[in-house]
């Protein structure tokens, strides 16, 4: 709980600038790189509880709902974002892990997930 | 600084206290009523899945899932554990190196006793379990104790539960021993309490998650989770014992692990095995 | 006598314990919708959404602060172990750290450490939320 304050208002604007322009460049390398959060085991694993309009899905649980619709679910990207990063605000019994705040996925992971999600 | 931390510790725990006051039945020394948590539970399993019958339950997620049923009783027409039964046999009747052996540790000579296990022993104020007993009796007859997991204590065992099957299973909770209460309370909460990276509880997938899918696995409901133990799982192409399921569940909410007969584990059997009260000792059992 | 000073103390704190409280939330929002470094308001004065731990690892890449990070976070696995909540990988994530400040990368260290150091923490706070809340999901 530290008193970061204005002093670090330009850092941190920098560095979400340096970010925006990071994820500009590479979309699509993004999305490469969220579908392997998608699937792989360490790291999200999300295709054990959600199935996905995706080839490469296969075997998908269906604990949570299916991912579609997003961009209608999630008008506002980042909602979904804090959907990924803790869902235990929306629902503090779910299964679903809080990949953000425990720490699961590092924050560009959960960047790159939120972005393969969206398209969906 | 380290003053104001304490406060605020100490304010946790005054609000904590309040809360559980607030919606307290069954959380707390004073008030939990295993007996209401064992109806309480067959009721939300029968309301879940009414096609099924209580008694079925010792059959774990076959009792639930019709496909995997099936596949399920193919397999028991030639039972995986059929060897390792009589291989128990075996070593549960060869003496130790004194003479002795292991029908002079139990009562009615070890025979279709296993319903009796886990208990609460007033003199070690502790759960004691089958494979905990085994160990022991080694051990008092100069025999080194076996390894938890799997291998010669899952056949000895297996062999026991063999000797019992049908006996119904009716484990006590002394009255009035609050030690035994609190470990029932202990097993409870152990179960119900998310934990790890995870955070994940037993509960989000053998209550909340029952016979939904993750990934290809289908979680058992809780009820009966106890009654087949030790069990030959095909993953395993082995006979493991019932701690040896709770260190890789408990592990897959990315918790530290924690080793078979601990007294965590020992209590959670206690309070699983509560809930199986009424349902018939059906072990070796047979699992994917 | 000291159990009713600490009470009394409590009591009159409140107040500014349940602000903490809501500071807390406003930066755990933050960082869920826009990640690391995102700025947020909150009664008037403006933050950024850096975890304690990455303050802490944002230092100089020395041996000795790597050290240091390492030991705090070591230290912080201890309490968490003690209350039967330990996380499986954060025993995994020291040893690397340590390994990277062996091999002199102490950028590397430090961030591992820092990583090790929040999951203790979040294991604390985890304990201490299953005290009171565990009983939710039993069926009634
Ligand atoms: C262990 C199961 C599980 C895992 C793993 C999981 N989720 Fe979920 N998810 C759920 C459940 C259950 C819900 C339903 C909401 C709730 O429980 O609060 C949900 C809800 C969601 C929602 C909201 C859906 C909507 O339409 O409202 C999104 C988006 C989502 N999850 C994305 C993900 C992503 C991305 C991952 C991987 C990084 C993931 N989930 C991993 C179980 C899971
Ligand atoms: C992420 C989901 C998940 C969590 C959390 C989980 N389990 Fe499991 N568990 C499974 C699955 C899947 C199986 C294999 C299918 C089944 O239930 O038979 C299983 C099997 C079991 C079995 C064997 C059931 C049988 O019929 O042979 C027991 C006993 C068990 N779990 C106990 C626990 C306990 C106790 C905990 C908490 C420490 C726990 N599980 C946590 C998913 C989970």
């Amino acid at each position: 709980m530290q008193k970061l304050k204005t002093s670090f208002y330009a850092a941190g604007l920098m560095a979400m600038l340096s970010a925006g322009t990071a994820q500009a460049v590479d979309k699509a390398e993004l999305i490469a790189m969220g579908k392997a959060v998608y699937l792989n085991k360490s790291k999200g694993n999300c295709v054990s509880c959600h199935q996905i309009e995706d080839a490469d899905a296969t075997q998908a649980g269906n604990q949570g709902p299916p991912i579609v619709a997003m961009k209608q679910r999630f008008p506002d990207k980042a909602v979904l974002r804090a959907q990924v990063w803790d869902a235990t605000v929306n629902n503090p019994l779910t299964i679903m892990p809080p990949l953000g705040k425990h720490w699961i996925l590092s924050e560009q992971e959960i960047d790159a997930v939120v972005e393969y999600v969206y398209q969906f | 600084m380290k003053i104001i931390k304490m406060m605020t510790l100490s304010l946790g725990v005054v609000l904590a206290t309040q809360m559980t006051q607030a919606a307290d039945s069954g959380f707390t020394l004073a008030t939990v009523n295993p007996e209401a948590d064992r109806t309480a539970l067959q009721n939300y399993f029968k309301k879940r899945f009414p096609e099924s019958e209580v008694q079925d339950y010792v059959n774990g997620i076959y009792a639930v899932d019709a496909d995997s049923r099936a596949q399920w009783e193919e397999i028991e027409e030639f039972p995986p554990y059929e060897f390792a039964v009589e291989e128990g046999e075996e070593l549960f009747n060869t003496p130790f190196a004194n003479g002795k052996g292991y029908a002079d540790c139990f009562e009615n000579g070890g025979v279709g006793i296993r319903q009796n296990f886990p208990y609460w022993s007033k003199e070690e104020g502790t759960v004691k379990t089958l494979e905990m007993e085994i160990n022991e009796c080694r051990e008092a007859n100069g025999e080194q104790p076996l390894k938890w997991g799997k291998g010669e204590i899952a056949k000895v065992s297996a062999y026991m539960a063999w000797t019992s099957r049908d006996q119904v299973f009716d484990v006590k909770i002394p009255e009035g021993d609050t030690a035994a209460m609190a470990a029932y309370l202990d097993g409870k909460k152990f179960f119900y309490a998310k934990r790890g990276q995870l955070n994940l509880s037993c509960a989000n997938c053998h209550v909340q998650g029952t016979n939904i899918r993750i990934r290809a696995d289908l979680p058992s409901p809780q009820l009966g989770h106890v009654s087949h133990f030790p069990v030959f799982r095909s993953k395993w192409g082995d006979l493991g014992t019932l701690h040896r399921r709770y260190s890789g569940c408990h592990k897959d909410s990315r918790s530290k692990p924690l080793k078979p007969q601990t007294e965590t584990f020992r209590n959670l059997e206690y309070f699983q095995t509560y809930m199986s009260n009424g349902l018939v000792v059906n072990g070796p059992g047979a699992r994917k | 006598m000291k159990k009713a000073l600490i009470i009394v103390a409590a009591l009159t704190l409140a107040p500014t314990f349940a602000a903490a409280e809501s500071f807390e939330k406003a930066y755990l929002k933050a960082r869920a919708m826009y990640g690391q470094g995102a700025v947020f308001e909150w009664q008037g004065n403006q933050y950024v959404a850096t975890h304690e731990e990455e303050s802490e690892a944002n230092v100089d890449a020395t041996e000795a602060n790597a050290q240091m990070m390492i030991d705090k976070a070591k230290a912080k696995n201890k309490e968490v172990a003690a209350l039967g909540f330990e996380w499986k990988l954060t025993g995994d994530i020291l040893k690397k750290a340590e390994a990277a400040k062996a091999d002199g990368d102490y950028r590397k260290a430090l961030d591992l450490a820092a990583q090790a150091k929040y999951h203790a923490r979040i294991g604390i706070q985890q304990y201490h939320y299953a005290q009171s809340n565990w009983q939710l999901s039993v069926p009634e």
